[in-house]
């Protein structure tokens, strides 16, 4: 039992040692460097890097990126568990609607975005329909702010949270379903009580799979916010590129990913660990 | 009453696959467009014209079908015996390295991961390639796995596993014959997810490619960089009305 | 069984190759379709072209000294620091015939004065793009911190952009790096965000040509491509209080053991044909006089892309910062983007 085991986990512990240990160990030895003259890292070992995140500026940088995951996380929970539900009672369709929620996923992550712009734009397609039927006079601003990146982010990421909600609710017993109905449970009763709590492995799975990506998005609030916002995803990304600060850089996403642990951590429960 | 409800679902369903497929439909409409710009101006292909001429574009789109298939398949492989594993008992340091692996953003891995690839090839005379990149989405995409079928294995009873070990099964034999069919269909959302990871990954692929290993996305930022140019919705519109075609033959397939 | 082979094929190909290679990295969208083409066919050689999308990303790359790739173009405050990290390879005049082709100004640049170590290619200015419509037409920088355009003026994204176009608002050095100077260009930058619809680089085009925006900080070339397709409804100004000039320049790196080639390539682009064509297919501004000559009157006379002599005499170069410059010009973006 033990070697099986073993032989299961060895290719995986092997590509992660290469492809996160390491690295990841490279990550906290530039957190306490510093900055080479042109980016790029340099001797001196210092503290700095960590100390400079006590400024509250970057507090509330984390606030809000922790603010707006959540928000995308619980709306993709909401939006995708009707349709997982759909998928898994669907019967000898269910391959063919789950691949209809991938493809979309399949063209490049950058000219959906710019597709969505076209549609929230001033002059776009959403306002253009609105004011044509009248139902507003000036176009609304859907366009760079907080509402258009959580927009963006439960589309970019609902697939991640239909995927694993199907995987556990596919298998689940519809005959639970029908004795919670013979006992008197309304339908919304029944849901609650009794679909939910048995398909929370999935829930909890496509939270994470989205909450945390989400944490670290930059891409989503620099084309959807105008680049007006700066998220602690912007904050590395800015650091690894423009800034040129690599060791703050490694230190700010160190930081994130603490975050990050933590909560998953906080969420777990006994015996019902997402890995 | 309850007819209605009935229909909520699929009702339901029809407005999630439109959201979800509405930015596709814009994509296709201006691919279509004589125009460069998202100003309507008659109908074109000139732009799968000129695609059909970049053969820049089509080596990046052949590298990255090649990059996704083979890091899904082994992510997949791989993802799913670790799961197996971590189910029957838990191993901290895996499941750590996998949560941080999860955490970490992208544009850190790709840093870190390319920090270390030019290290370790002052050692051992390599370049950057297909290789790297195959090895950095496998190392990415298998968290999702895991993540994926374990949440199945989560409702597997382990007494079917005994069962037929009971019946003189090897444990190997046992999983192969029991459990993985029970896994299937997380495994085939897992194998969908670490595609789609992969296919559509910039920053990491961009940070650790090599000189012969351009990537779709990388070419869709480099056009885009400029402006958006229709050649990048043309190219949407074919990968999508591609695969569409292979899922829904696929489909025919395996109703037969 | 692919990746294997792709194992041994670079393997393979680091060893011995059956055609001399060249392997090229440039910005993305700065040659013509037919450009690699051509002088593949005429010299033989087997060009590998990659592209990237910001000095950084190919420094990061290169930085380790052993990227794989012959030829860069680094944006003129680069080269400083990449001859500091000892990554480019002195060039040898005497293979590049073509050089006479610059023109006067950039045969003696600031940045390299005896074109030691890169040739400038392509250059570009900042300015101020905005709706013909506008009544007053904006003339300075000044003009984008005006309220009644609230929510209809961008900037772009990038932090020596913003930064310069308040320090020259403020009639400082676009180079500054007095602190005293770079908190007050700071304060109006933050002073004007709540007017600011994003920060936008390309993507501009697009919503000026809609018309979603009224006014943008723009790259001439962002502003030549959107006049050319709103025809009459656009217009660009070279700010009054002086605007940013910036120029790519291509460098032979130190690692590359395909000098001859490189330099042939380098050649091969200063050569006039080649880079009117480049000209006419991207539409930028060259380095090239000799290549100004053959291009069409509506291009070279264009002037968004070829201002005259005294517009240009307001513009001022990028220079590179010393780390603790760049150190304080970091903070203060990052501030300015979390206000």
């Amino acid at each position: 039992m033990k070697r099986l085991r073993r032989l299961f986990l060895a290719p995986t512990a092997a590509l992660l040692a290469v492809t996160m240990a390491a690295p990841l160990a490279i990550v906290c030895l530039y957190s306490l460097m510093t900055r080479g003259a042109y980016g790029g890292v340099e001797k001196p070992f210092t503290f700095e890097n960590y100390t400079r995140f006590w400024d509250p500026i970057y507090a509330a940088i984390l606030w809000r990126s922790c603010w707006i995951a959540a928000v995308a996380t619980a709306l993709c929970v909401v939006l995708a568990f009707p349709l997982a539900l759909f998928i898994a009672r669907s019967g000898s369709k269910k391959n063919l609607y789950l691949s209809l929620v991938i493809l979309p996923f399949w063209t490049s992550f950058l000219i959906r975005t710019y597709a969505w712009m076209f549609l929230l734009r001033d002059t776009g397609l959403i306002n253009t329909l609105l004011q044509a039927l009248g139902v507003i006079h000036e176009p609304l601003p859907l366009l760079y702010n907080n509402g258009a990146v959580i927009l963006g982010l439960v589309y970019g990421f609902l697939p991640f949270m239909v995927l694993p909600l199907y995987a556990t609710l596919e298998r689940m017993d519809p005959s639970l379903a029908e004795a919670s109905a013979d006992l008197g449970a309304r339908p919304l009763q029944t849901l609650w009580r009794v679909t939910l709590p048995l398909c929370a492995p999935g829930v909890r799975a496509g939270s994470l799979l989205v909450f945390v990506p989400c944490l670290g998005t930059y891409l989503t609030s620099d084309l959807l916010g105008g680049s007006k916002t700066i998220l602690i995803g912007n904050l590395v990304q800015n650091q690894f590129t423009t800034a040129r600060d690599w060791p703050f850089g490694a230190a700010a996403s160190l930081a994130l990913m603490a975050v990050a642990m933590g909560l998953l951590l906080a969420a777990r429960r006994q015996g019902e660990e997402m890995l | 009453m309850s007819h209605v409800r009935r229909r909520l679902l699929p009702l339901y369903a029809v407005g999630a696959y439109a959201f979800l497929h509405v930015p596709l439909l814009i994509l296709a409409v201006f691919s279509v467009n004589a125009s460069k710009f998202t100003v309507w101006q008659g109908f074109s292909l000139r732009w799968y014209a000129a695609l059909a001429q970049d053969r820049d574009l089509i080596e990046a789109a052949a590298n990255s079908l090649i990059i996704a298939v083979v890091a899904t398949v082994l992510a997949t492989v791989f993802g799913t015996l670790a799961a197996y594993a971590l189910w029957k008992r838990v191993s901290g340091w895996i499941s750590g390295a996998l949560y941080l692996s999860l955490a970490t953003p992208e544009i850190v891995t790709g840093v870190s991961l390319l920090a270390f690839f030019q290290w370790a090839f002052r050692f051992l005379n390599l370049r950057l390639g297909m290789h790297t990149v195959i090895l950095a989405h496998v190392g990415f995409s298998l968290a999702y796995v895991v993540v994926v079928v374990l949440a199945r294995l989560r409702t597997f009873d382990p007494a079917l596993e005994h069962a037929a070990m009971d019946l003189g099964a090897t444990e190997f034999t046992a999983f192969r014959t029991v459990t993985i069919p029970y896994l299937a269909p997380a495994i085939a959302a897992a194998a969908m997810l670490a595609f789609t990871v992969s296919i559509d990954d910039y920053v990491i692929t961009s940070l650790v490619a090599g000189v012969d290993s351009q990537t779709l996305p990388m070419a869709i930022y480099a056009l885009a960089r400029r402006g958006v140019s229709p050649m990048l919705n043309a190219v949407s519109t074919i990968i999508v009305i591609g695969l569409g075609a292979l899922v829904l033959a696929s489909e025919r397939l395996r109703a037969r | 069984m692919r990746r294997r082979a792709f194992l041994i094929g670079a393997a393979g190909a680091a060893a011995c190759s059956r055609r001399p290679r060249l392997n090229v990295y440039n910005w993305s969208d700065y040659v013509a379709p037919d450009t690699i083409a051509n002088f593949e066919s005429e010299t033989g050689i087997e060009v590998r072209y990659g592209t990237y999308e910001s000095n950084q990303e190919m420094l990061a790359k290169v930085m380790g000294g052993n990227s794989g790739w012959d030829i860069v173009f680094p944006s003129t405050e680069f080269i400083q620091p990449m001859l500091e990290m000892g990554l480019l390879a002195p060039l040898r005049s005497e293979r590049l015939p073509n050089l006479n082709a610059l023109e006067a100004p950039f045969r003696r640049p600031p940045w390299d004065p005896e074109l030691r170590w890169s040739v400038t290619y392509m250059w570009g200015v900042t300015g101020i793009a905005y709706q013909s419509g506008l009544n007053p037409h904006p003339e300075a920088w000044r003009d984008l911190w005006d309220r009644r355009l609230a929510g209809k003026i961008t900037m772009l994204d990038d932090p020596p952009e913003v930064l310069g176009a308040c320090l020259k608002m403020l009639g400082y050095s676009l180079n500054s790096s007095h602190p005293a100077e770079l908190e007050k260009a700071q304060r109006e930058a933050i002073a004007q965000k709540h007017l600011v619809r994003a920060y936008l680089n390309a993507e501009a085009r697009d919503q000026l040509v809609a018309g979603d925006v009224a006014a943008a900080q723009a790259w001439a070339v962002t502003a030549a491509q959107a006049m050319q397709a709103a025809s009459g409804k656009l217009a660009f100004t070279f700010p009054r209080d002086g605007f940013a000039r910036f120029a790519d320049t291509m460098a032979i790196l130190r690692e590359s053991r395909r000098q001859e080639a490189a330099h042939r390539f380098i050649d091969y682009l200063l050569r006039p044909a080649v880079s009117a064509r480049i000209v006419m297919a991207v539409q930028t501004a060259t380095a090239n006089g000799a290549a100004q000559a053959l291009l069409p009157p509506e291009l070279r006379g264009n002037p968004v892309l070829y201002p005259s002599e005294e517009t240009l005499a307001r513009g001022e170069w990028f220079e590179a910062q010393s780390a603790e410059s760049q150190r304080l010009r970091d903070r203060l973006w990052t501030e300015i983007k979390s206000a």
